[in-house]
């Protein structure tokens, strides 16, 4: 059994909210555990808001296109943008986890918290599109 | 979100409540910054009523913990929930910004 999520939305932080409200919907019905759907919520959140800020079309311009399926043992996630192309995984900074409150520098979490909570990551650009895909296993 | 503010002697409570993401975190800075007034001498924000936060509200904690951080007043948190509380040590933010399980403990300690 699968259960699917197709969503085209405009590249707008403002439609993202909607997005993880559609997510944790789908996460209902399949039954994820609680702390998955945290995981899935952050993960798209994360890689919808760069697409948003890094690439580079004015806001509604353009569609990010999000795919989400749901299978018995994990969860594949797959976002799609014609943004300018841009490697989250490897181009992304990576942020200094020990710096003190006052040396640590603001961003570079974002795609952190992908690599960490997700269990594959991949990133690749196709027909002048990026294509971020990522796994959550559901145990 | 919401964030309520109450005040203990010279320790604000600032009670964060609902989801932080991308779309409020500027919201959200707005309210915490903004409830932070010049006689405070400590900040506890509890994340009880919190039930989701992104690395753009985390960005806002850190920004907020800066700003206290050069005036000497001290932040701590509290009563996170589970799935909030791995955010912050996959962030690292648990080593730099104390962090509490209840409000009383918290208040017990900046007080």
């Amino acid at each position: 059994m699968s259960a699917n999520l197709h969503l085209r939305v405009p590249n707008r932080i403002e439609e993202l909210p909607g997005v993880s409200e559609a997510v944790e919907a789908l996460g209902r019905e399949e039954g994820w555990p609680q702390d998955v759907t945290y995981a899935i919520v952050l993960g798209l959140e994360e890689v919808a808001t760069n697409v948003v800020r890094h690439g580079g079309g004015e806001p509604g311009s353009s569609e990010i296109e999000i795919e989400v399926t749901s299978s018995d043992d994990e969860v594949r996630i797959e976002v799609r943008d014609s943004g300018k192309a841009f490697d989250p995984f490897h181009e992304a900074p990576e942020p200094d986890l020990d710096a003190e409150v006052q040396d640590r520098q603001i961003g570079g979490l974002g795609v952190h918290f992908v690599k960490v909570l997700m269990d594959e990551t991949s990133y690749s650009r196709e027909g002048g599109r990026n294509h971020v895909s990522m796994v959550k296993r559901r145990s | 979100m919401n964030v309520q503010v109450d005040h203990h002697d010279k320790v604000l409570v600032a009670k964060v409540e609902g989801r932080v993401d991308s779309s409020n975190s500027q919201d959200f800075e707005r309210q915490l910054q903004g409830a932070i007034g010049e006689d405070v001498q400590a900040v506890v924000v509890d994340l009880g009523q919190l039930a989701y936060i992104s690395s753009a509200g985390l960005r806002v904690v850190l920004l907020v913990a800066k700003t206290l951080g050069q005036r000497n007043v001290s932040i701590s948190l509290c009563a996170l929930s589970d799935p909030v509380q791995s955010v912050f040590e996959i962030s690292g933010f648990n080593r730099i910004i104390q962090i509490y399980d209840t409000q009383a403990d918290a208040l017990a300690a900046a007080g």
